[in-house]
């Protein structure tokens, strides 16, 4: 691929169903499964329904595969959220760092021209080949 | 058989003189069938006992509709009813938004191929590996779990417990780990809106997000298919959003009076 995949939407709960259809296009061209690709789309989801953690009407999901992971950015943030909870993640609570540590491989906070945004990544590993009962 | 004769008498008492007594007595006979037929379905996200209501409905309506006449016995006239009934409950009722029948039943066909695919591939399968198995593109397979996220899990929100019958459904059912359980997830209790789930959500919750078992290690343990397991975790981490803002709308509306 040669650049990311961009997506602007109202942050709106229909719209999110287009992002995670375009995340399963993506994640079907490079042989994630099923659990794989659940994860990403959750946590994806659970940024974008948390009016806490974007900033404005609008939010921007980009999508890209490189250096064999699928990464997800979103942006530009709402303040300091993000970074906060990304920073309490083996604390007893139930809250964006935990989901999003088990979820993905890699979740941190990236600062652009605009702001601050969210990257999200997870690994492309290669897909054990199926049994010979499957071929 | 004595309670053949039982049920013709009853039948006629109802349908000759109108003895509604007649009729409550076999509904009650007819209830662990009700049961029965209900347990099969159980798995498809819906609580034992709604799915025993909704059977009971097809069960009146096939003593309401019964022909002595006919020569047939009550069980065989009654099954489909109870069954019908309850497909038709699924096919209306079990999705919150309208969604193609086509699509539903791709996505009811995917569940079942995804456990299937567990085992035989040892892993998750792909995309590409699921659309194969359905004999659909990559498209459909992805559409039609997207459409799955409109299926309403009508029971999620009923509180977990409460049914003392033995024999469970393992949906029903969590099992003897579940005071183990209650133990080890008291710190997961604390965290903010979990309080909104019942026990089953809960112990989902804690198996993935604090123990790290998968989707399909969780539907092993508990005994649901993956995608329900899936269903049921995103449908509890919408629920804690929804008392979390609960929780703060108060809170945020009395600080902005300040």
């Amino acid at each position: 691929m040669t650049g990311p995949i961009e997506l602007r939407i109202p942050n709106e709960r229909p719209y999110h169903g287009v992002v995670r259809l375009v995340v399963g296009g993506l994640a079907a061209r490079h042989d994630l499964s099923y659990e794989m690709l659940e994860d990403l789309q959750l946590a994806l989801v659970t940024v974008l329904e948390s009016d806490t953690y974007t900033a404005g009407a609008e939010v921007v999901v980009e999508l890209e595969v490189s250096d064999g992971a699928i990464a997800l950015c979103v942006g530009p943030l709402h303040g300091d959220t993000v970074r906060e909870e990304l920073g309490s993640a083996d604390g007893d609570a139930l809250g964006l760092g935990r989901l999003l540590g088990t979820l993905v491989e890699d979740a941190r906070v990236e600062t652009r021209d605009d702001g601050e945004w969210l990257r999200l990544a997870k690994q492309v590993r290669g897909v054990k080949p199926a049994r010979a009962a499957n071929a | 058989m004595p309670e053949e004769k039982n049920d013709k008498e009853l039948l006629r008492r109802y349908h000759e003189r109108g003895d509604t007594e007649a009729r409550e007595r076999l509904i009650e006979q007819y209830l662990p069938l009700v049961r029965s037929l209900a347990r099969r379905y159980s798995y498809r996200g819906e609580q034992l006992e709604d799915l025993v209501q909704v059977g009971c409905i097809g069960l009146i309506k096939a003593i309401d509709r019964f022909d002595i006449d006919r020569g047939v016995e009550l069980t065989t006239y009654a099954t489909p009813n109870i069954i019908g009934e309850i497909k038709r409950h699924f096919r209306d009722k079990g999705w919150s938004i309208r969604v193609p029948r086509g699509l539903q039943e791709l996505n009811v066909r995917l569940s079942h191929l995804l456990e299937e695919l567990t085992v035989q591939l040892e892993r998750s399968p792909t995309i590409p590996e699921l659309a194969k198995a359905a004999g659909v593109d990559e498209e459909d397979v992805l559409e039609a779990l997207e459409s799955g996220q409109a299926y309403a899990t009508l029971s999620l929100s009923a509180p977990g417990g409460g049914d003392d019958d033995s024999d469970l459904d393992p949906l029903e059912s969590l099992g003897t780990l579940e005071h183990e359980y209650e133990v080890s997830e008291d710190r997961a209790v604390l965290a903010p809106g979990l309080a909104a789930l019942d026990e089953r959500e809960r112990r989902i919750l804690h198996l993935r997000f604090f123990e790290g078992l998968t989707q399909s290690q969780i539907a092993q343990q508990i005994g649901i298919s993956q995608m329900h397991v899936s269903r049921l975790i995103r449908r509890s981490l919408e629920k804690m959003r929804d008392e979390i803002v609960t929780e703060e709308e108060p809170r945020r509306a009395s600080e902005s009076r300040r």
